[in-house]
């Protein structure tokens, strides 16, 4: 630690370099991570909210819940109990009261008094028919309590009476309805008794001809893009955190190559080679530690300054997991000098620079 | 028993035509209390014995003993120890880390002993050797002669048996050289320590104990 530290002192432009180097990397790296969970998360989080084990489609919709409808005789033997929801689902656009933009919005049709009922964050539920809770995330295009809305450039205007959020769905955010208005909604009419899904609290095993049960892993899995984009992201990730294995390799390959003839005076001195070795990966600890550690900062003040729209989602735990992958990749880096260090004669101290 | 003892040692470099005896198969003893000094032309193989007396280079053939023991039944990470542990080395080439201060230097020594040793007091070393006012400075600052002077103090800091130094006044003025020669020769005189000291300035052999000669890699003895 003392050679390390000391040795890091005394040439602070050269390794400031470095640390610079893995700060930019990690800043990405985190930067990266946050739009992908924060996208991840615009897809999946009113699913989240349910904290449910199953679900309950159309063997038709290919796993993917924008596409199935169940009628009633498919699903009203199951939908027995407090442990079972219905829940409709229908891509929709809404619109201000007074406002000509047009904003994508996913409609959920549930029973208030079931378990996927929303949890508000503020007014209530609703008791009439026109009459909706929305996700916070509105607020951006300025729908709040009370205010009133077109949906699908319906004549009658909706009122907004309560306020849930981490309710957004297929990345888009999700107006809670009663069952009848989403199947106005999708199917033209209330009598139809049609619904999208059935969602499980718990494993119960439902077997029925045309239906199919799927996790909610599953689920979400086959919201459209939602792996594609996962993968293109962890991909990216992946890729960035090798790059500091090879970045931090040839950093300090370079920089023990310079330091051949010093090594050859500390052998000559009788300092053990796995001194200088124990040496270099301090400095690559503390290297990667004080540039990981900037990143971490830097991502932390970011937030506050990116517009509320940009899906950015701090996830500390993924950041500490990646911090520690990137201090093992740059820890591995530094074992390609290894090799070198150990061959260093002694003797290459007399024979001079 | 003597400090060091060099048997039937010898050196060569390269092969076939290229095969150069820098030194001939020699015998050599130093013991405690004795200061030796070396002298001979350059390139006659000076540099080759002290680094192989200091561990720092193997003999193609030959065997030396430290304090009566086989250095070549050792293995690299002992014949290291026995180096940081037994010998201070005054080497041509600077022996001082570029990014310690020379405080510092002395700092490293206490870090990495494993035994409780004991250290000369270094603001001794540094009033002895005129460098009080440079402590705090890295080698890139030091003028030849403190760096030299600096290294001298780094080698006897250790207090080690062994004293190796290869033209230890090189850079330094008569007077300077001087006190550094006697400065040697009270450590191998008042502390039963052993000195071998390359140099080409025979007005400071008056002060060694033995002086050898070296010629073409043959090793003589002449005081
Ligand atoms: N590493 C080496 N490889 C090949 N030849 C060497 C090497 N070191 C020294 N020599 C040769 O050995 C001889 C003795 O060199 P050296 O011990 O440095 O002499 P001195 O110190 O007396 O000037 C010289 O001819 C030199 O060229
Ligand atoms: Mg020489």
């Amino acid at each position: 630690m003392f050679l390390a530290i000391k040795e890091i002192l005394h040439n602070k432009m050269r390794y400031l370099l470095v640390v610079f180097t893995i700060f930019l990397i990690s800043y990405m790296v985190f930067f990266l991570t946050s739009l992908a969970v924060g996208l991840a998360r615009e897809n999946r989080t009113a699913v989240d909210q349910w904290d449910a084990k199953t679900v309950v489609i159309s063997g038709y919709a290919n796993k993917s819940l924008v596409a199935s409808t169940i009628p009633q005789n498919s699903y009203q033997d199951y939908d027995k109990g407090k442990d079972v929801a219905k829940l409709g689902q229908v891509s929709v656009v809404s619109q201000l009261k007074d406002s000509k933009k047009k904003i994508n919005t996913n409609v959920f049709g549930v029973d208030w008094k079931s378990f996927i009922s929303p949890k508000l964050i503020d007014g209530r539920l609703p008791e009439k028919n026109h009459e909706v809770v929305v996700d916070d995330a509105l607020k951006n295009d300025s729908i709040k309590l009370n205010s009133q809305i077109k949906i699908n450039g319906s004549s009658k205007y909706y009122k907004v009476v309560g306020i849930t959020k981490n309710n957004s769905f297929f990345a888009t955010p999700v107006i809670f309805t009663n069952m009848d208005v989403f199947r106005t909604m999708k199917y033209g009419s209330s009598r139809t008794k049609n619904i999208s899904t059935l969602v499980f609290k718990n494993n119960k095993k439902v077997n029925a001809t045309g239906l199919e049960q799927i996790s909610i892993k599953d689920l979400i899995n086959h919201i459209p893009g939602y792996t594609a984009q996962v993968l293109v992201f962890s991909f990216m990730i992946a890729a960035m955190v090798i790059i500091t294995f090879l970045i931090i390799g040839i950093f300090m390959y370079i920089i023990t190559i310079q330091k051949i003839s010093l090594y050859g005076v500390m052998r000559a001195q009788g300092i053990r080679t796995a001194r200088i070795i124990e040496s270099l990966f301090y400095q690559i600890l503390i290297l990667t530690g004080i540039g990981a550690g900037l990143a971490l900062l830097l991502i932390g003040v970011t937030q506050f300054f990116l517009p509320k729209t940009v899906p950015f989602y701090s996830d500390w735990l993924a950041y500490i997991v990646l911090t520690l992958a990137i201090m093992v990749m740059a820890l591995l880096g530094g074992s390609l000098s290894m090799r070198r260090v150990l061959k260093i004669d002694p003797l290459s101290a007399i024979e001079g620079e | 028993m003597p400090l060091i003892e060099m048997i039937n040692v010898n050196r060569q470099y390269g092969s076939g035509r290229t095969l150069v005896e820098a030194l001939h198969p020699t015998n050599f003893v130093l013991n405690k209390g004795e200061f030796v000094a070396i002298i001979g032309p350059s390139g006659s193989g000076k540099t080759t014995f002290l680094t192989i007396l200091g561990l720092l280079q193997s003999p193609t053939q030959g065997k030396i003993f430290v304090n009566g023991k086989d250095t070549s039944k050792m293995n690299s990470g002992q014949r290291t120890d026995l180096r940081f542990n037994k010998f201070g080395f005054i080497l041509q080439a600077s022996n001082l880390i570029p990014f310690l201060s020379v405080n510092d230097q002395f700092k490293v020594v206490d870090k990495f002993s494993r035994s409780k040793r004991r250290s000369r007091n270094s603001a001794e070393l540094l009033r002895l050797l005129d460098l009080q006012n440079v402590a705090n400075n890295y080698p890139s600052n030091l003028s030849g002669g403190e760096r030299q002077r600096a290294a001298i103090a780094r080698a006897l800091y250790n207090n080690p048996e062994i004293i190796l130094a290869d033209e230890p006044t090189a850079s330094l003025d008569s007077k300077r050289a001087q006190q550094v020669v006697s400065l040697l020769a009270q450590v191998a005189h008042e502390s039963q320590r052993g000195v071998i000291m390359i140099t080409h300035d025979t007005r400071l052999l008056a002060m060694t104990d033995h002086v050898y000669e070296m010629q073409d890699g043959f090793l003589r003895q002449q005081k």
